[in-house]
């Protein structure tokens, strides 16, 4: 079982087009920069990937996360030729945070607010027609895991076309929460380096359409041989490098490839000391015994942890990577972890390399991990 | 829907003890029923640090594993790595998230406990029963308004027929906090819910093979823009006449239900089978016009499903 990309949508700090933000990454721009409504003496990490689309400065306002959806969703559409009148296509957006951020300026400011606002199924109900819509609380790991419950819609035969989307604005309560427990306090997102200092939020929204193969009215911009799924089952936050390596074994087997068939990694990379040493110690054991080993980049060192679409984000930068031949470096990555001893981190420009398959990571909160194989459209 | 049949094996409800009697609604036994000491039940191991949607679903969770027969004791004895959980929920964090911004605004950030992380994130509640029990399928968490009980019900069912899953546990909670019922009041939603309930699904199959009577098959499912669109296309062709479990008859009883109301209609259906002849019921939530969607699911008797 496979399925056809045929849409691709995004919206970051660093562009608002999946080639604006390809760009950026290979060109190793960042989108880092003071936070921007938060009030800074409340918080010991000031720093921040943040979409700065408030009208004034300094003010923030309700449903930015929405507004960003709407855009993604209108991009992805549009890129699969199908704008234009309303879609009854199924919708499954995965967020981390939801509409939370408006939640906190509703109690705090007196912001109006309604538990339909929580959810996305109303407006993209209004913009889009389909009142087939779904939104996924599955934290970082939300918008994989929406790739492959949209996959499974397909098999079981229930849609051709189902859009796959993402979105999070930054919330006080996660960043601050954030920011209290980690030890240290980052001044940007640093995956896999000796250095890192914990993770740092970004913005961003993201979608994609996924089409049963040969079903659409362009090409494929690329295939999902597979998407993985499962929880570690152990910790509320902290990762667990076994279960992250059995998702990862059972992507590959679900693609019906090896390690070695892989060629290029988008790590997860959230630069947290635990992410960056589980995730390594789960590919070292799964890569160990692979002839080639698949270049590997983070672009969370660019964007920051986009959270809810950050794996969809990775995902649709990967199918620019195949088709382009190109996969952009970590930024920042001067001293890779020991656990990453062997690994071949994109560092410091672009690698250039005849790119066939693409596996992406994407690990969340309450221990869920999700794990996509793609494959360049030939 | 191609692939394996889902059937419902086990329900566990924690309803607020204001509800008094619920025989004419759910036939289950008292412990399924968790009316016994809820609040004391709330506290105590395996309950600490946790909130309360959370602290509900454990509850709920546990009744329904025990009933499905999937518990020695407090130890999950089902397939772990073939287990989902499933949970439904819209209004269980919003206590941490606004909590937390009064401490940030009146303390700053040094004023948070680290113990709170969890709960920023939506889907802490699914986290905590996978962690309870070891559970290490899928885990999924709809945050999908009025009609998410009943999407998540789809969803486990969608689980298990592509195969990603055997036994799927689907919980809907929601709690009654400060910030719910500011909310609830504004928008005159009427009094919040505050309880759980769970529902064990599980392919007809793997239940077979275990022995256990499966209390009904998941047998139609639909989203539309209005209901009796959804009532037709979830009935489909199924000739059955049906019993209609409406959102109403919930909502009158136990408040502004939410994300927890679907789960409770499968559950009070799951256990509604088979009696007074009942061969199949129809949940159903929403409204000819709304902004949100409306969704019906079909529960029939699962006698001779493969």
């Amino acid at each position: 079982m496979s399925w056809d990309i045929t849409g691709l949508g995004a919206l970051a700090s660093i562009g608002s087009g999946p080639e604006e933000i390809f760009t950026a990454l290979c060109d190793g721009q960042e989108g880092l920069d003071t936070l921007r409504a938060f009030d800074l003496s409340r918080y010991r990490a000031h720093h921040a990937y943040e979409i700065d689309d408030r009208a004034q400065p300094g003010r923030d306002e309700p449903f930015r996360a929405t507004r960003w959806l709407r855009a993604a969703i209108d991009q992805a559409l549009r890129d699969a030729g199908l704008d234009g009148g309303p879609s009854q296509y199924p919708m499954l957006v995965g967020t981390t945070l939801r509409e939370q951020r408006s939640v906190e300026l509703w109690w705090r400011d007196g912001v109006p607010l309604d538990s339909a606002d929580l959810y996305f199924g109303p407006a993209l109900r209004a913009w889009f027609g389909t009142p087939w819509t779904y939104t996924f609380a599955n934290a970082c790991a939300a918008t994989l895991y929406t790739l492959g419950m949209a996959g499974d819609l397909i098999d079981l035969g229930l849609a051709d076309t189902v859009v796959v989307a993402g979105t999070d604005a930054i919330t006080e309560s996660a960043f601050g929460t954030l920011d209290r427990v980690q030890n240290d306090t980052p001044d940007a997102l640093r995956p896999f380096d000796n250095g890192r200092r914990g993770m740092l939020m970004g913005e961003g929204a993201v979608a994609a359409v996924l089409q049963r193969r040969g079903t659409g009215s362009v090409p494929a911009r690329a295939r999902v041989r597979a998407v993985s799924m499962n929880c570690d089952a152990s910790h509320p936050t902290a990762p667990t490098a076994l279960t992250i390596s059995w998702a990862i074994r059972d992507a590959h087997r679900r693609a019906g490839l090896g390690p070695a068939d892989i060629d290029v990694v988008m790590l997860h990379g959230s630069g947290t000391q635990l992410n960056d040493v589980a995730e390594a110690t789960a590919l070292s054991g799964v890569f160990a015994d692979a002839d080639a080993a698949p270049l590997m980049t983070a672009i969370k060192s660019m964007t920051g942890h986009t959270l809810g679409g950050s794996g969809l984000l990775s995902l649709v930068m990967a199918v620019l990577s195949l088709r382009h031949g190109v996969v952009p470096p970590i930024v920042g990555l001067t001293d890779p972890i020991s656990q990453a001893e062997g690994f071949r981190l994109v560092r410091d420009r672009p690698a250039h390399a005849d790119l066939r398959t693409a596996q992406v990571n994407a690990f969340g909160f309450g221990g869920i991990n999700a794990v996509a194989v793609l494959e360049r459209a030939s | 829907m191609s692939g394996p049949a889902a059937v419902i094996t086990g329900v566990g409800l924690t309803l607020p003890d204001s509800v008094g009697d619920v025989t004419d609604l759910f036939d289950v036994s008292a412990s399924e029923r968790g009316l016994f000491d809820r609040e004391a039940g709330l506290r105590g191991r395996g309950m600490r640090h946790k909130d309360r949607a959370s602290r509900l679903a454990l509850r709920a969770a546990r009744s329904a594993l025990g009933d499905a027969g999937l518990l020695d004791a407090e130890t999950f004895t089902g397939p772990a790595e073939r287990t989902a959980v499933v949970v439904s929920s819209n209004l269980g964090n919003l206590d941490s998230v606004c909590s937390f911004v009064d401490i940030i605004a009146r303390e700053t950030v040094t004023g948070l406990s680290p113990l709170g992380l969890p709960h920023t994130s939506s889907n802490a509640v699914a986290g905590w029963v996978a962690i309870q029990y070891g559970l290490r399928g899928p885990n999924v968490t709809v945050c999908n308004g009025s009609t998410g009980g009943l999407d998540a019900l789809f969803w486990a069912r969608t689980l298990v027929a592509a195969r990603r899953s055997d036994v799927a546990v689907v919980v809907g909670t929601e709690p009654d906090t400060e910030p719910v019922a500011r909310l609830l009041r504004q928008q005159d939603s009427g009094p919040a819910f505050d309880g759980a309930v769970a529902v064990v699904v599980e392919s007809a199959e793997h239940a077979r093979h275990r022995g256990v009577r499966a209390r009904g098959v998941l047998a139609g499912y639909a989203r539309a823009r209005d209901l009796s669109a959804a009532i037709t296309a979830a009935r489909g062709l199924d000739p059955r006449p049906v019993q209609l479990l409406d959102a109403e008859t919930f909502t009158t009883r136990f408040g502004y239900c939410c994300g927890a109301l679907g789960v409770l209609q499968c559950a009070a259906g799951a256990t509604r089978l088979g009696r007074d002849d009942i061969d199949a019921v129809l949940a159903t939530i929403g409204t000819a016009a709304g902004a949100e969607a409306a969704a019906a699911l079909l529960l029939a008797r699962a006698e001779g499903v493969a």
